[in-house]
């Protein structure tokens, strides 16, 4: 093969710049050289902490409390449940409020200012709203549930808008063609556009919601948080460690039982909504 | 025209497995109400009620953000965003790479990463912040390592996912041309999911500045830390001043945030 090659050396085009990535990467890099100087911390203890964890490792899985695992498990279904309800009910507020956010519904000026309070909904953790409820609801799994509720009108609401607005109207046409009422419109000519892709962002929400519920039990929201937190205090390494493993084979299971209802969901669809998507549909911003 | 009435074309039916699905989700959604204890009436009610939170909301108190403690502590919640996001992020590239079929060939270890990846997804940020609290003391140290292993989950899993989805042509030229496989991912797949990449960074740096705020309840350093000391001492009206001024700098950050990753892709 080298007999291809010439003797005239080979020319590479040049590689282009690109100023605004170079700015972007510099002032990253800086951002992070006067974080990692000036934050208060003693870098030492970096290396401390892989035998700290290794002794905390030890402390939770060397007597594992096996007969907790029942109670546990009661409490991490409470946090599924709680993630569950609280994900519907944001889809029953956001289902109309996402009206209110379209642009081809209503005018510019309430879209605009209903997408800033999607944003602003989106920006507040469940802890934080946690905070505000369970002097409401007490130490119940309500206070948790409400906490998720209003955590995920934002996002949701902010998904439904951008369906509403990137409808086909070729369906609805076709409808109206054949003579369809008001409800049968609906029925035939918007639902079937939308229905998968909701389906499939709902139950990917609920797949983050439940990340939210398991740990808001440490403000006293209710589900397996609340045990985190107290055996913390009490220094019950094991129990904490039995949780955390129940945390994390619960989350997984719900995870691939969702995850396989939304590839079955979106199958056969030209549009696949891959996580990636809907990732950046969640933080698409303040359009 | 014959005299034959008009024949509309049979109604499709909905398949056994919407139906199967709506029907299960209704179910799951009555069991699950009833295991939280929910009730319209409990919920108008308990709403209604007032209390020293909601008050605190009504009558807030501004100008916390700018006492001396406060502006100290949210120093301290954006650099422990920045070395965690930035940590995360450079770790993440080669295990996300690693964890797909084009840049590791080899199944075994290629299913173990990824088994790997899926238990640092089900760990939730705070619960990161509590094993490290636990580990190795309350301060900020706790609070860098769980946004480093909270955004290697959200990044390494984004990133994976945009390599399986990537354009196969350039890898065969660069195998073509007798590139080693490390030259392959340089110059064929890097630069395919860099710009993608470098989005879900921001993206991430995001997520984290607004998990900071919330790391401090757990004994993790920065304006949690604050937040948890006035709901200590029940001084709600301080503690929402403190709350709205951090998250209108969170959605001031996602702004400017957005609008380079709209550059970027």
């Amino acid at each position: 093969m080298s007999s291809i090659s010439t003797g005239a050396p080979v020319q590479l085009p040049s590689k282009p710049r690109d100023t605004f990535k170079l700015v972007v990467t510099t002032a990253f890099v800086v951002l992070f050289g006067w974080s990692a100087i000036s934050v208060d911390l003693k870098w030492s203890r970096l290396l401390d902490a892989p035998a700290d964890m290794y002794r905390l490792f030890k402390a939770m899985y060397s007597d594992i409390p096996w007969e907790e695992l029942d109670r546990l498990a009661g409490l991490m279904w409470d946090s599924i449940a709680m993630a569950w309800v609280g994900t519907i009910m944001a889809a029953i507020f956001a289902v109309p409020l996402s009206f209110l956010a379209a642009e081809n519904l209503v005018g510019r000026p309430i879209a605009w200012v209903t997408r800033q309070v999607f944003n602003v909904l989106r920006a507040v953790p469940e802890v934080i709203l946690a905070l505000l409820f369970v002097p409401m609801f007490g130490l119940t799994p309500m206070a948790g549930v409400l906490a998720i509720a209003v955590g995920s009108i934002g996002s949701l609401g902010k998904l439904f808008y951008e369906i509403i607005e990137n409808i086909d109207s070729g369906p609805i046409e076709a409808t109206d063609a054949v003579g369809a009422g008001r409800l049968q419109r609906l029925r035939w000519g918007v639902i079937p556009q939308v229905a998968p892709e909701l389906t499939s962002f709902l139950l990917y929400r609920f797949e983050i919601n439940i990340r939210a519920s398991s740990v808001l039990g440490i403000v006293g929201a209710g589900g397996i948080g609340g045990v985190l937190a107290d055996t913390v205090r009490f220094k019950e390494y094991g129990v904490a460690g039995l949780a955390l493993i129940v945390v994390i084979v619960g989350t997984i299971i719900v995870d691939t039982i969702s995850g396989a209802i939304r590839r079955r969901i979106v199958a056969g669809r030209t549009i696949d909504i891959g996580e990636a998507q809907m990732y950046a549909v969640d933080t698409g911003g303040l359009s | 025209m014959s005299d034959s009435p008009l024949r509309l074309p049979p109604k499709p039916k909905p398949s056994p497995w919407t139906v199967g699905l709506s029907l299960g989700m209704v179910v799951f959604t009555v069991v699950c109400a009833r295991t939280v204890g929910f009730s319209f009436s409990g919920l108008v009610e308990d709403l209604g009620r007032t209390n020293p939170v909601a008050q605190g909301l009504v009558d807030i108190s501004w100008g916390e953000m700018f006492s001396e403690r406060s502006r100290r502590a949210f120093l301290e919640t954006l650099q422990m965003a920045v070395i965690g996001t930035t940590a995360g992020a450079v770790v993440s590239l080669p295990i996300a790479l690693w964890s797909t079929e084009v840049g590791n060939p080899y199944l075994i270890p290629r299913v173990l990463l990824r088994s790997f990846n899926n238990v640092v997804r089900a760990i939730p940020d705070l619960l990161w912040a509590g094993l490290f609290v636990l580990g190795v003391g309350i301060g900020a140290l706790p609070g860098v390592l769980a946004l480093f292993f909270f955004s290697m989950a959200v990044i390494v899993k984004l990133t994976a996912d945009t390599l399986d989805g990537i354009d196969m042509g350039p890898i065969e030229a660069a195998k073509a041309s007798g590139a080693s496989h490390t030259q392959m991912l340089r110059t064929a797949v890097v630069p395919q999911i860099l710009p993608a990449y470098s989005s879900y960074v921001l993206y991430d740096f995001e997520l984290n500045l607004r998990a900071s705020a919330v790391l401090g309840l757990v004994g993790a350093g920065g304006i949690g830390q604050r937040i948890d000391f006035f709901r200590g001492r029940g001084d709600w009206s301080k503690l929402w001043g403190l709350v709205l001024m951090f998250f209108l700098v969170v959605v001031v950050v996602e702004w400017l945030s957005v609008k380079i990753r709209r550059r970027l892709v």
